[in-house]
């Protein structure tokens, strides 16, 4: 196990440096200029030229290139062009709202995803299946922005009973109760995803509920949830695993609409804003980070898996 | 009619103070749900909007404006010409604090001018006649000038981009980049307590401040920071910006969806606030410097065509957020004349293809550009344009993301006409296309002759009668299209009270109160 760990840190290393060389060429590639942007609309090409000089952004971007490595090598990522402020601190305190809002999104996506995939499969081909086949695809279908807006209509303008938007720090206040500001867009985010969970829970489910040891473990007497719980849904688990794997991941890096609706402080919503400001530091710093995040996720989702299946052997 | 009502019909006027009542009281924390995040509040360096909202807590200049738009001094005591209007001396007012408890004086001033001269985006035509600057004693400042500069007041009051002032180790230490938020440093009412990107800007009330004497006046006289702390959270969803008033979470959010007006007028926790005084102005400019704009011919046989009122009705839909007016100043303003109106909104196909005929044009690409990034601006443009093929116009619509679009309007070789829209400021010297450096290049034997002389005249009559001159020149030479005015819509929860709150160019918050 410690050699797998080792050997897949390792190979961290050339995927960020390919991550980094890839989008810092494709960014330059892009027309848009992040010294028109800062100074608004108002400025003159001379003030704009002006800009770019004290920024280094005149240079050819070979040597803006090889700068920048040499920066990062040293761990340092540079100030963002738009906050003036380092990358580093502007991103960590962007993937704290995206971590936490993941996981109970993910949380979400567990409750209504896998028990609603395992339910439809036990049960399949009654009037209960074709009720989740026919929820299952609205669940796929719904915009995440209006599922939001309706959210915040309900319990923030109506009820009053969670924040409509915003989010305070855990970390920094150490105070738990800050959480409410995540239940809803989390109810939404997981709504969303659990769609596409629930539909691969079932279909691994329906799989292995036709196995022959399944029959034996009904004939031995074992009541049905042990059967569904310990033996089915254990060995129908490692697709499952996978998909909430990449959900999580995707949930953390790119919920860019749902975080726009609740204003959420994000990773993809300040990937998206980096973007249209041309902030190239920062889309670096980011691109790292999601490069990284999804590196752990499957490094994750491989350990589990020999957990879930002890003849799999991390080598 | 009720209290309520009242507000409501004067908002709409435009006329508009902000709800009045009650007794004014000390404490809370105001939230303000922004549509986006400003790049900096360093205001040398940037003409933001968003930026001047939160700054103009933070740092004052020299000037500001009063509640009818002429500039009057807030840093100073008073201020002479002398000579002939080369030289301008500033008195300061005295005891007035910086916010880390240092007081201003003559060398902060002459730092913050220097920096702002040299590295500002709004100061070069100032800039360009500076002989000298000095600091004869403690509270004095002395201007030479090359010559005499009639919108001086106005030029240093100007709040996108205009010279704040900094402590003098502050501006000496910055060059041509934005400040990091740790030397956000000023003498308003409210000061700098943290950025956190993404999540909200703090600015709490600065104990210490120094107002201006004399009444409240706009942006000028007395100003009391009642308000404990404001918070100014980019909230992008404007539908998740009006849930959060209506929830009592925000106390303000600006960039409302007008077709939301009246159901937000029936709600009885928030006022909507349409911002006529002053509108904004979409606008297309004219590439003059290349191409096939560069004939005025040309210019002349687009505007002919153009039917401002289908444009302004597909971007802001119902007549009470927009209007007609060819006028580059709103009404109220001391400089808003009907000169050159007999051109605008003509409507008229026929004269448009005879214009272009005598101007040799054979049906080549006219490029025209404008960004996604702004639904209004897109609107227009795909009315625009269609009208314009209507007249004969091969037109080549390019839609741009803003910062894509910002980058190709400075190469004059990539476009012919872009659209965007304009802040009504409150002197022709803040004109952004008068100087002739902004994109579209205007230069006009005649219009730099009166900008000339516009500029080096002092007197306000005189120079409103070159002003005229010039906007019929506008007209006629057509670097520019106004389309119209254009209200936008903010509102504001019934618990901000105060006692007299005209709406101005940007929000502010002093002299205001929680209920």
């Amino acid at each position: 196990m410690i050699s797998f760990l080792i050997k897949r840190l390792a190979a961290l290393v050339p995927t960020v440096l390919l991550v980094i060389t890839l989008s810092f060429f494709l960014l330059h590639m892009i027309p848009g200029d992040p010294a028109a942007v800062l100074l608004g609309p108002n400025a003159t090409p001379e003030q704009i030229a002006a800009l770019k000089h004290s920024l280094g952004l005149d240079r050819p971007v070979f040597v803006q290139y090889v700068k920048y490595m040499a920066r990062v090598l040293r761990g340092d990522f540079g100030n963002s062009i738009y906050f003036q402020q380092p990358v580093l601190k502007v991103v960590l305190s962007h993937a704290e709202a995206s971590f936490l809002l993941a996981t109970l999104g993910l949380m979400v996506v567990i409750l209504l995803g896998v028990s609603s995939g395992v339910t439809s499969a036990v049960l399949s081909r009654t009037a209960y299946d074709k009720v989740f086949l026919t929820f299952a695809l609205l669940g796929a279908s719904i915009p995440s922005f209006w599922l939001g807006l309706l959210l915040i209509l309900l319990f923030g303008v109506r009820l009053r009973v969670f924040p409509t938007s915003g989010f305070v720090s855990v970390l920094s206040t150490g105070n738990l109760s800050n959480l409410r500001y995540l239940v809803l867009p989390a109810l939404t985010l997981g709504a969303v995803n659990s769609a596409v969970v629930a539909r691969v829970t079932r279909s691994a489910m329906l799989e292995v509920l036709h196995q022959q040891y399944i029959d034996v473990a009904r004939a031995k007497g074992l009541n049905s949830a042990n059967v569904i719980l310990k033996h089915a849904l254990r060995n129908a688990a490692i697709p499952i695993v996978t998909v909430l794997g990449f959900v999580f991941a995707g949930m953390m890096a790119t919920a860019v609409v749902t975080e726009n609706v609740f204003a959420i402080p994000g990773i993809g919503r300040l990937v998206v804003q980096s973007v249209l400001r041309r902030d190239y530091p920062m889309i670096q710093g980011i691109m790292v980070l999601v490069a990284f995040l999804y590196l752990v996720v499957n490094l994750a989702t491989d350990i589990v898996y020999t957990i879930l299946d002890p003849r799999i052997r991390l080598t | 009619m009720s209290v309520r009502k009242l507000l409501l019909v004067v908002a709409v006027l435009g006329l508009g103070v902000i709800a009045c009542g009650s007794t004014p009281r000390y404490g809370g924390t105001l939230r303000y749900a922004m549509y986006g995040e400003p790049p900096t509040l360093d205001m040398h360096v940037t003409t933001s909007v968003l930026a001047s909202v939160v700054a103009h807590h933070i740092f004052e200049g020299l000037f500001d404006f009063g509640a009818d738009y002429t500039p009057k001094p807030v840093l100073l005591e008073s201020f002479e010409y002398q000579g002939e209007g080369t030289t301008v001396v500033f008195h300061l007012r005295k005891g007035v604090l910086f916010h880390n408890g240092k007081e201003m004086t003559s060398e902060d001033v002459v730092a913050s001018l220097k920096r702002w001269g040299e590295f500002g985006v709004q100061s070069k035509q100032l800039w360009n006649l500076v002989i000298s600057i000095n600091a004869p004693d403690k509270y004095t400042v002395v201007l030479q000038l090359s010559e005499p500069f009639g919108p001086l007041p106005a030029y240093l009051a100007n709040i996108y981009g205009g010279p704040r002032i900094y402590p003098k180790e502050v501006a000496e230490s910055a060059g041509a980049q934005p400040m990091s938020p740790d030397k956000y440093i000023g003498t308003g009412p409210y000061k700098f307590v943290e950025w956190s990107p993404g999540r909200w800007i703090k600015l709490a009330r600065f104990d210490q401040y120094a107002s201006p004497p004399g009444p409240s006046d706009g942006f000028t006289g007395s100003k009391v920071a009642y308000i404990d702390e404001i918070i100014f959270v980019p909230v992008p969803d404007p539908m998740t910006r009006v849930a959060g008033v209506l929830a009592g979470e925000y106390d303000y959010a600006d960039s409302i969806p007008t077709d939301l007006y009246d159901s937000l007028a029936a709600s009885p926790n928030v006022v909507p606030l349409l911002l006529t005084n002053p509108p904004i102005y979409p606008a297309m400019v004219m590439n003059t410097k290349q191409g096939l704009m560069s004939n005025v011919t040309m210019r002349q046989a687009v505007l002919a065509t153009l039917n401002m009122e289908e444009a302004l009705r597909a971007a802001y839909g119902d007549e009470r957020f927009w209007s007609l007016e060819s006028s580059y100043f709103a009404k109220g303003i001391i400089w808003y004349s009907p000169a050159g109106k007999e051109y605008y909104n003509q409507n008229n196909s026929a004269k448009a293809r005879e214009l272009a005929k005598q101007a040799g044009y054979a049906g080549e690409p006219v490029r025209f550009l404008v960004s996604s990034d702004y639904k209004h601006h897109y609107d227009q443009a795909v009315v625009l344009a269609q009208q314009l093929r209507s007249a004969g116009f091969n037109v080549d619509l390019q839609v741009y993301d803003w910062a894509t679009l910002l980058q190709r309007r400075a190469n004059p070789e990539l476009w012919d006409i872009f659209f965007s829209h304009f802040l009504t400021v409150p002197e022709p010297c803040l004109v952004l296309f008068l100087p002739g450096t902004y994109p579209g290049w205007w230069q006009n034997p005649k219009k730099n002759e009166l900008v000339a002389l516009m500029n080096s005249t002092l007197d306000f009559e005189t120079r409103y009668s070159i002003w005229e001159q010039i906007q019929a020149l506008i007209w006629e030479d057509v670097p520019f299209i106004k389309i119209g005015n254009a209200f936008f819509l903010d509102i504001i929860s019934t618990r901000v009270k105060s006692s007299d709150h005209p709406i101005m160019l940007i929000p502010y918050f002093w002299n205001m109160w929680l209920e």
